[in-house]
């Protein structure tokens, strides 16, 4: 019995495993001392070898699922979340196969636990696939372990079937005979084993389907495949493959610890703009070229207001501050203009509408170094550009010769990089662009991805739709944020347009992975926080909107003519980058104005939303914390983390209100969803979870919700479990294990719920 | 020699740890371990998006490795049934060998590749094969540089 929690550990834990030992090895015992001897007389002398066999294979099997951990999930260090509990959703969803699958909270081992992994109290721990907690070998039953609970289960039918066919035959040749001891014995042998075979041949074939439809016994209780699909079988042989023929995986505690140790010591490596960009480029300049006219200023004024969250712009800033005294320090700058003068042209562009005549790029490439000349061969030969082989990296030297030019693009990007969080995805590329370049291989391979990268970009302008793999293949993040933009831009009225249904199980999975305290300016921040929000989503999952497109082809024209006009231009006065700030921050300014109103509308149709909520029949996948649901603050045990009120504009509440239209869940269960949906405190999630599940019947609605609630409510009053098997009517047999128990324990502790649940289940047993 | 001396201390001991960014695992395929292809953003300007998917990427291979079923776990199976589990009190499984290589893996690319920018790999094993952990760490030196300069003036005044 691995060491579990305070209750596995009680004295009384300790009963159904002696028992079962004790009856396991006593008959076993028994019948090879007075039976056998007859029997390999009689029936032939290969009986009691196999039956030892088949003995010592089931002793095995009984040790290893005694004593093997199950897969036991260690509790997640501290600072693996830093989100506040209560600000954080209760479920994420992951997308496994097709099928949505909702992770839930652990409050116990702070992390969201995995699919098909549940938390057993009686050990107090999370067990991956966890399939129940067996009584009578007082250990869970889980990933690692299963393989050996169901041979376990197997063999010891087999045996029993063996010793009682064995036994009855010995009886019934010394049917004169009973009142001798060999007789007596054989007699009590065989009836222990005629009596406990039923339930363990039951069992046997309850599990046996289990496999077949590749489900736990907790999946199968819970009922959380009944009406759906299940995304975890493989088909029934490949299932019974699996179980028997898959490798055992790893423990995960008490590891052995050999690791050697890394030093980590300054200075730091950055990476090379030529590296990093040309993602961005290829990601974002299909759209940003598209929309720059539109788009400039909304843009430049979000990267100006997004200082306003305290703790969302300081990270770049601060890394771009870093990155510019490595390049004043390091002096290791290759030519940055070359990749970036396509993005910083709309930028550019906007700023020379605005009041600079002499766009920066202009500056830009009037420093570049013959010997740089991927820049201008880029712009206008982009297809001359495509079959060039990469040129050599241009020398250090006229890197430095740019450097004071670089400060300028520099400064010009920080505005950019103002815009923080998760926006600091695209301008970071930039910033990353002027630290300083890794001296390792990277260079030549990023500069030949920048080289190819730039060119895409001014194929892209040309050609929007020309370079689908490369933008396909930077990922979704610079598309969406530039989504984001545009839906602010394009019809202002982006706040009413409704989240879309669909979301990216990947960004669902990590957006509450921001190390970024949450703050306090939710409309804010909730559009600039690191997280995708679910505009930006939308706007992933609806890059085929006939605004996107119109907007597309509209650009596509200004923005080539622009490019041309700059093109052949030559040397140009340089332009100070005071001069250029101050045209930039008028058109700023208008734009925070804009940028304001329209996020004020954004939250108004929030709250809306939220009430809406509350009080509107489906939930879908997210629950949205309540104040009314949290536990009063009095109640909160020392330590813990008090509630927080709804953050409507925090990342979860615009998830959860998108995800109103799933229109997954039904009425019955949305009273039961609001209340205490919030990770929460430990000690008062767990009343509430099980005071709010007792009055409710299972719906039929896809059962992970309802169901999971119900599984977790089953196993928190932990005494229950336990306390239930000497009440357990039918179950003397030890046999009649684990699964009764678990029965009758989750009857006793959801009184009210309906009984025909599990009807499978029960006819199992009896 | 005294403010020389004090420099490298305080360059020993100036990188501190900032955050940290996590890869979640990707469950799309099952509960077969596979970690997310997706960069995390605060890594945007420590390293290069092509190495940590790499890195990501052969991490995935060598789980897939592990987790195969197929003739080798079968036979293991096999033998340790036929042992009655004894041999693997003196046998390793695949998925252990597989799990050594993995950790290998991870130091090398530490020392070479993560380290050198400041951040540093967690073998997923230690957090529950959840999340693959990446420790970003500051330049304290670099960030702060009063105190450290204070602290060497003070060394020079000595």
């Amino acid at each position: 019995m691995p060491a579990g929690g305070a209750d596995a550990l009680r004295p009384s834990a300790f009963i159904p495993v002696c028992t079962a030992v004790c009856l396991l090895v006593g008959s076993s015992s028994l019948f090879f001392v007075f039976t056998c001897p007859w029997l390999a007389v009689t029936v032939g002398p290969a009986v009691p070898p196999c039956s030892a066999v088949l003995f010592l294979f089931v002793l095995a099997n009984f040790t290893m699922a005694t004593f093997m951990d199950a897969g036991v999930l260690p509790v997640a260090a501290d600072d693996e979340d830093k989100d506040d509990e209560f600000r954080a959703p209760l479920y994420r969803t992951v997308d496994v196969g097709g099928v949505q699958v909702r992770m839930k909270w652990c409050s116990s081992c702070h992390f969201y636990r995995p699919p098909r992994c549940s938390h057993c109290s009686v050990c107090d721990h999370c067990v991956e696939d966890f399939d129940h907690h067996c009584p009578w070998v007082n250990n869970c039953i889980g990933r690692r372990n299963y393989r050996y609970f169901f041979l376990f289960l197997l063999s010891l039918t087999f045996h029993m079937i063996g010793v009682f066919s064995f036994g009855l035959v010995y009886v019934l040749h010394h049917m004169d005979e009973l009142w001798r001891l060999h007789c007596t014995v054989t007699l009590v042998v065989i009836s222990v084993s005629g009596l406990f075979l039923i339930p363990v041949l039951g069992l046997t074939g309850f599990h046996l389907y289990l496999v077949s439809r590749g489900r736990t016994t907790n999946e199968q209780v819970t009922g959380k495949f009944q009406g759906g699909v299940n995304p975890f079988t493989r088909g029934c042989c490949n299932n019974l493959e699996y179980l028997v023929c898959s490798p055992i995986s790893p423990r995960y505690t008490a590891r052995p610890r050999g690791r050697a140790v890394v030093h980590i010591q300054p200075p730091f490596l950055r990476p090379a703009l030529d590296g990093q960009t040309p993602a961005k480029v290829r990601g974002n300049g299909l759209q940003r070229q598209d929309f720059q006219n539109k788009k400039n200023s909304v843009e430049l004024s979000d990267m100006k207001q997004t200082k306003t969250p305290p703790p969302l712009p300081p990270k770049p800033e601060h890394s771009l501050l870093r990155s510019l005294a490595a390049v004043d320090e390091r002096k290791t700058i290759i030519p940055v203009s070359i990749p970036t003068v396509p993005q910083l042209r709309p930028v550019l562009e906007a700023i020379s509408r605005g009041s600079s005549p002499i766009p920066p790029e202009q500056l830009l490439k009037t420093t570049e170094q013959p010997g740089s000349s991927k820049g201008p061969d880029s712009r206008e030969s982009p297809v001359r550009v495509n079959q060039q082989p990469v040129p050599a990296p241009p020398p250090s030297g006229a890197a430095s010769g740019s450097l004071q030019l670089n400060s300028l693009a520099l400064a010009s990007r920080s505005l950019t990089l103002k815009h923080g969080g998760r926006k600091s995805h695209l301008a970071a590329a930039y910033a990353d662009a002027l630290g300083s370049n890794p001296p390792t291989a990277a260079p030549p391979s990023s500069l030949l991805a920048n080289h190819s990268g730039s060119s895409l970009s001014y194929d892209s302008l040309m050609h929007p739709h020309a370079d689908p793999p490369f933008m396909s293949h930077r990922g979704v993040p610079p598309v969406g944020y530039h989504s984001h933009y545009v839906s602010l831009g394009t019809d202002g009225t982006v706040g009413q347009r409704p989240p879309p249904h669909s979301y990216s199980p990947v960004f669902m999975g990590v957006a509450r992975r921001s190390p970024q305290p949450r703050e306090t300016s939710p409309s804010l921040q909730s559009l600039t926080a690191r997280g995708p929000s679910p505009s930006f989503q939308g706007f992933i999952q609806r890059d085929q909107s006939p605004t996107f497109q119109g907007l597309l082809s509209r650009d596509l024209a200004s923005q080539s003519g622009a490019v041309r006009d700059l093109g052949p231009q030559g040397a140009t006065p340089q332009k100070s980058a005071a001069g250029r700030y101050d045209s930039l921050s008028k058109t700023i300014m208008a734009s925070i104005h804009e940028r304001r109103e329209l996020e004020e509308r954004d939250r108004m149709l929030r709250l809306q939303a939220r009430s809406q909520a509350l009080y509107g029949p489906d939930f879908g996948i997210y629950d949205i914390p309540s104040r009314r649901s949290l536990p009063p603050d009095s109640a909160r045990p020392p330590g813990s983390r008090g509630p927080t009120p709804p953050a409507y504009g925090s990342r979860e509440f615009l998830m959860s209100t998108g995800v109103l239209g799933y229109g997954l869940r039904t009425s019955p269960l949305s009273s039961s969803s609001t209340s205490s949906l919030t990770r929460g405190p430990k000690a008062a999630a767990a009343p509430l979870l099980s005071g709010s599940l007792q009055g409710k019947a299972r719906s039929s609605s896809p059962a992970y919700g309802p169901a999971d609630r119900q599984a977790q409510a089953l196993p928190l009053p932990p005494s229950t479990a336990t306390a239930t098997l000497p009440r357990m009517p039918s179950s003397s047999s030890p046999s009649a294990p684990s699964y009764a128990s678990y029965a009758t324990a989750k009857r006793g502790s959801l009184p009210h719920s309906s009984e025909g649940k599990d009807p499978v289940a029960l006819g199992g047993l009896k | 020699m005294a403010t020389e001396f004090h420099n490298l201390q305080e360059l020993r001991h100036s990188a501190s740890l900032v955050t940290k960014a996590f890869i979640q695992r990707d469950y799309s395929e099952g509960t077969v371990c596979r970690f997310q292809a997706k960069f995390p953003s605060e890594l945007d300007n420590r390293i290069e998006r092509t190495l940590l998917e790499e890195t990501v990427k052969t991490l995935n291979g060598y789980y897939a490795e592990a987790e195969k079923v197929g003739g080798r776990s079968y036979l293991e199976g096999c033998l340790a049934c036929a042992t009655a589990y004894t041999v693997f009190f003196c046998m390793e499984t695949r998925y252990e060998k597989v799990l050594r290589k993995i950790s290998g893996f991870i130091q090398e690319q530490n020392e070479k590749i993560f380290a050198p920018r400041g951040l540093l790999l967690t073998d997923p094993i230690e957090r529950g094969m959840r999340v693959l952990e990446i420790s970003i760490f500051e330049d304290r030196a670099s960030g702060s540089s009063s105190p450290s300069s204070s602290t060497s003036s003070a060394g020079g005044a000595r």
